[in-house]
């Protein structure tokens, strides 16, 4: 049997060593499966992977589910500012009730989860640090992903739109003045080259992306038990290995830009307190206005210690 | 089937199909839904529309239109005329001045349009009717604009650059310093060229006279270039003075040309305005929709896992890294013989950047390499969009004298080439200058 | 529209470089703007001729031969763009029935932008029809006398 996996990441990216992880166990296990990946949205585009897998065009993918947010509303809260605080915590938020919930909107969907993982991100501001929400009043900025756009604008900030390639140039030219993005984001473009602060994901952080593997449940359900059950144990193992990673790209980050000389600023428990309540007054709330049982959802995912 | 066969396969029909006389994107998508049928069933099908509309989802892809409008505001003028005849004024005594002036009003041109057939059109049509008047052989009169109009999508701004971002993720901004001094370095291969062949000319036939203007005459006209540098400083500090994104710059570009037609060269009739928007339209659309259909068509390569073999089987060559250039300089030349640029941007320089840069070229240069070879492309037969505009220009030159006239064209540009891979630093030392070594 | 983009582009950062403001929605809707135009264009540019081709294959047929083959590729045509019709507008209906959103602050419903595909594709059908039948009846003698100079 075959399966087709895309996804929009480089070959170099821990996301792809993920699915290839499990694309090499499960041959391995020598039980007829091959797992063929289509890496560097090299099948699809990178927004456009969700509705080919719930409509089973698609076999797997490892995506942001909040990509699919504008199909689900529930999944914009696997991309919500300072409702995790740490990879341990985001670890703990799979096994939850929470999480639950969520699988069960994505099984609607006929939508399956096998590896469970977090990717954490910071800021980093051109001319100043920004670690409390004081500081990006009046800035232009950058934001991954749509709640961080409104707790940003909350704070005072202006949102610039753009792909995370091009803020290496609009940070050179003086269009953005501050971003957020992922810890292997900021490395990997380069931006320790034009910034004078960051602010990475240390014991707190504010912005914890849910990347899944996710697979097509009618898929799934067309393997036989031994196919499965190889599956299943690929899954764990590659999710271990995801966790120790995702922690290990913060630390390099931290590295690789106190080698460049830019000064490291950690978010202290105060401020990310002070962000959360921007938070609730911006994002959370609309997040509830938007969403069926919003205000439920929002509260199991904070319930969570 | 294996890939390579089926890719084989691939290519072959879709050459049959695109020479049937079906319209490029048309022909893409047809070869896309059979091969989809054929060898992946109706679940790949269904998913066109989906990979069509998501390709064309993009802002950077927003720049194309408007850097298509820039072109056609300032064609619809009397502003190629204007430029043109300033450098003639301040040219004449130079021999072949006449062509030198036309190559550096195409040059100029370029740094403000995106695209080569609009180069050529605006600058073609003043210039052509021009030379044969004073005596310049037909050849050379439509081969230097022909050759003359391709540096629009080497110096910046260009379209092929910004597809070429796209499809490979590099940065826009860097591609397009890139392109300067290569495009300089070509304008002034085609003047050396064009003066050493009227001199020969010259002894031949002495048909070529020498006009002389006055001071007074060569000052006056300076003023009407002015719009000219107004719009080119205008684009290049909104890019580079932390304005706007090079994605939307485009979009101040295109409506500093429309401002600079109607307020200045008083292009306020409704009717005019509509020729420019109608022709921009039409270039754009056709352009977008190549876009989108080598989108589907390329996800039809992926899908039958063509793509991964060919760059494997090409990674896996094991060769010199120059024989390696070499192979896909010959590639790209054959496939600019047949296809627009945009198409063969979009399906080459993914599936040949991995191996460009294991074999350890500059991507940035390299996309330079490609364009030179798209440039070739767009003067040779049968898919030669800059002999059509010329052709429309000036009906009565026939295509083959056209032809004839930009071949040695074509020997500077393979002779651009030869150096750039001598010296890559013709084509990296800008962008590293501006804006750091590359990522 | 496209025009429109182009205004709304400067709009975007004339506010985001003046009044230091956010720019939300202005990317979106230029980037919806210009697929609809790009989709709705396909028919005009095919009347007008503006799609770029090879006719190559028909230049070296003999007429009757290159008629047939304009036929057989215009029969494709349609038939492609019939694929792309009926599956954009299956996808337009499942946008439309689940109340998709785009995924920004901004959140436009999809089946505005994804309604330009059947529009667009149904009206190319329509004018490669009229093409055919233009071929059949002989009409087309445009096309091929521009060829012969
Ligand atoms: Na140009
Ligand atoms: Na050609």
């Amino acid at each position: 049997t075959e399966l087709r996996l895309s996804h929009q990441w480089s070959t170099n990216d821990i996301r792809h060593k993920v699915a290839q992880m499990v694309a090499d166990e499960v041959a391995a296990a020598d039980v007829d499966l091959d797992i063929k990946i289509f890496p560097s949205k090299s099948l699809f585009p990178a927004t456009e992977q969700y509705k080919p897998l719930s409509r089973g065009q698609l076999d797997m993918t490892v995506l942001p589910l909040s990509y699919a947010g504008g199909q689900q509303p529930a999944y914009n809260l696997t991309l919500m500012p300072g409702l995790i605080k740490n990879h341990d915590h985001a670890a703990r938020m799979n096994d939850s009730e929470f999480m639950q919930r969520i699988e069960s909107i994505m099984a609607e969907d006929d939508v399956m989860v096998l590896v469970h993982g977090y990717l954490a991100g910071g800021f980093a501001g051109k001319d100043k640090c920004i670690s409390s929400p004081d500081d990006v009043a009046g800035m232009q900025l950058r934001a991954a992903g749509k709640a961080f756009e409104q707790m940003l604008a909350k704070a005072g900030g202006s949102i610039a739109s753009m792909a995370s390639s091009e803020i290496y140039t609009a940070m050179q030219t003086g269009v953005l003045d501050g971003a957020n993005t992922s810890s292997s984001s900021f490395v990997s473009y380069r931006l320790y080259e034009q910034v004078k602060c960051y602010t990475p994901a240390g014991d707190v952080a504010l912005w914890f992306m849910y990347q899944p593997l996710l697979m097509n449940k009618d898929a799934f359900d067309d393997l036989n038990e031994a196919q499965q059950e190889a599956l299943r144990a690929a899954s764990a193992n590659a999710q271990a290995y995801y966790l120790e990673e995702a922690k290990k790209e913060d630390a390099e980050s931290v590295r690789v830009f106190t080698e460049a000389g830019v000064e490291i600023k950690q978010m202290s428990a105060e401020e990310f307190d002070a962000w959360r309540a921007m938070a609730t007054e911006s994002s959370y709330k609309s997040f509830v206005e938007d969403t069926p049982d919003g205000q439920e959802l929002l509260d199991l995912a904070l319930s969570v210690q | 089937m294996d890939p390579l066969t089926l890719g084989a396969l691939v290519a072959l029909i879709t050459i049959v199909v695109l020479f049937s006389g079906v319209s490029v994107a048309t022909g893409l998508l047809i070869v896309s839904a059979g091969f989809l049928f054929a060898f992946d069933g109706l679940r790949s099908l269904e998913l066109m529309p989906e990979v069509f509309f998501g390709d064309l989802n993009s802002f950077a892809l927003l720049s194309i239109p408007m850097f298509v409008i820039m072109g056609s505001a300032i064609s619809s003028t009397r502003a190629g005329a204007d430029l043109y005849e300033a450098l003639d004024r301040w040219l004449t005594r130079v021999p072949g001045g006449l062509v030198i002036s036309n190559l550096g009003a195409c040059a100029l041109f370029a740094a403000m349009s995106g695209s080569s057939p609009a180069t050529c059109a605006a600058i073609g049509k003043m210039g052509i009717p021009e030379m044969r008047k004073r005596g310049y052989p037909d050849g050379v009169a439509a081969g230097s604009i022909a050759a003359g109009g391709t540096l629009g999508i080497l110096i910046p701004p260009s379209v092929t650059m910004i597809v070429y971002g796209i499809a490979t993720e590099t940065s826009i901004g860097r591609l397009f310093l890139a392109g300067v001094i290569p495009g300089l370095l070509l304008m002034g291969l085609f003047m050396a060229w064009s003066i050493y062949s009227t001199w020969r000319q010259q002894a031949f036939s002495g048909a070529l006279e020498a006009r002389s203007f006055s001071w007074k005459e060569k000052f006056e006209i300076l003023p009407r270039v002015l719009p000219f540098l107004l719009i080119i400083a205008g684009v290049l500090y909104s890019m580079y003075g932390g304005v706007a994104t090079p994605s939307e710059t485009a979009a101040v570009g295109a409506l500093l040309c429309l401002l600079i037609a109607i307020i200045i060269y008083r292009l306020w009739s409704p009717k005019s305005l509509w020729v420019v928007l109608r022709d921009s339209t039409r270039e754009s659309v056709m352009i977008l929709f190549i876009i989108g259909a080598a989108a589907v068509f390329s996800y039809m390569l992926s899908s039958l896992y063509i793509t991964q073999t060919i760059a494997a089987a090409i990674g896996d060559l094991d060769v010199n890294r120059w024989v390696l250039m070499a192979l896909i300089n010959v590639f790209l030349l054959v496939a600019g013989f047949f296809l627009p640029p945009v198409a063969v941007i979009l399906m080459a320089a993914p599936v040949l950047l991995p191996v460009i840069t294991t074999a350890g070229f500059d991507p940035y240069w390299f996309a330079v390499i490609l364009t030179i070879n798209m440039e070739i492309g767009l003067i040779s037969p049968p898919v030669g969009l800059n002999l059509y505009v010329i052709n429309g220009i000036a009906p009565d030159i026939k295509l083959k004298t056209i032809l004839l006239g930009s071949l040695p064209y074509v020997g500077c540009m393979i002779l651009a080439i030869i150096l750039l891979a001598i010296f890559p630093g013709l084509a990296t030392w800008l962008p590293n200058l501006v804006m750091g070594d590359a990522i | 529209m496209i025009l429109i983009a182009v205004l709304l582009t400067c709009q975007m950062i004339w506010v985001r470089k003046i009044n230091n403001a956010s720019t939300v929605w202005q990317t979106e809707t230029v980037i919806y703007l210009m697929i609809a135009a790009t989709l709705i264009g396909l028919p005009y540019v095919q009347r007008a001729r503006g799609h770029v081709s090879v006719d190559l294959l028909p230049l070296l047929l003999p007429a009757k031969a290159a008629k047939a083959l304009s036929m057989v590729t215009l029969v494709a045509a349609i038939g492609v763009m019939g694929i792309m019709f009926f599956y954009g507008l299956e996808l337009w209906l499942v946008t439309w029935e689940k109340g998709w959103r785009s995924e920004t602050v901004w959140g436009p419903r999809l089946w505005i932008p994804y309604l330009a595909m059947p529009v667009g594709f149904g009206l190319f059908i329509l004018q490669l029809i009229a093409d055919l039948v233009a071929v059949a009846t002989g009409l087309d003698t445009l096309h091929t006398d521009e060829r012969k100079h």
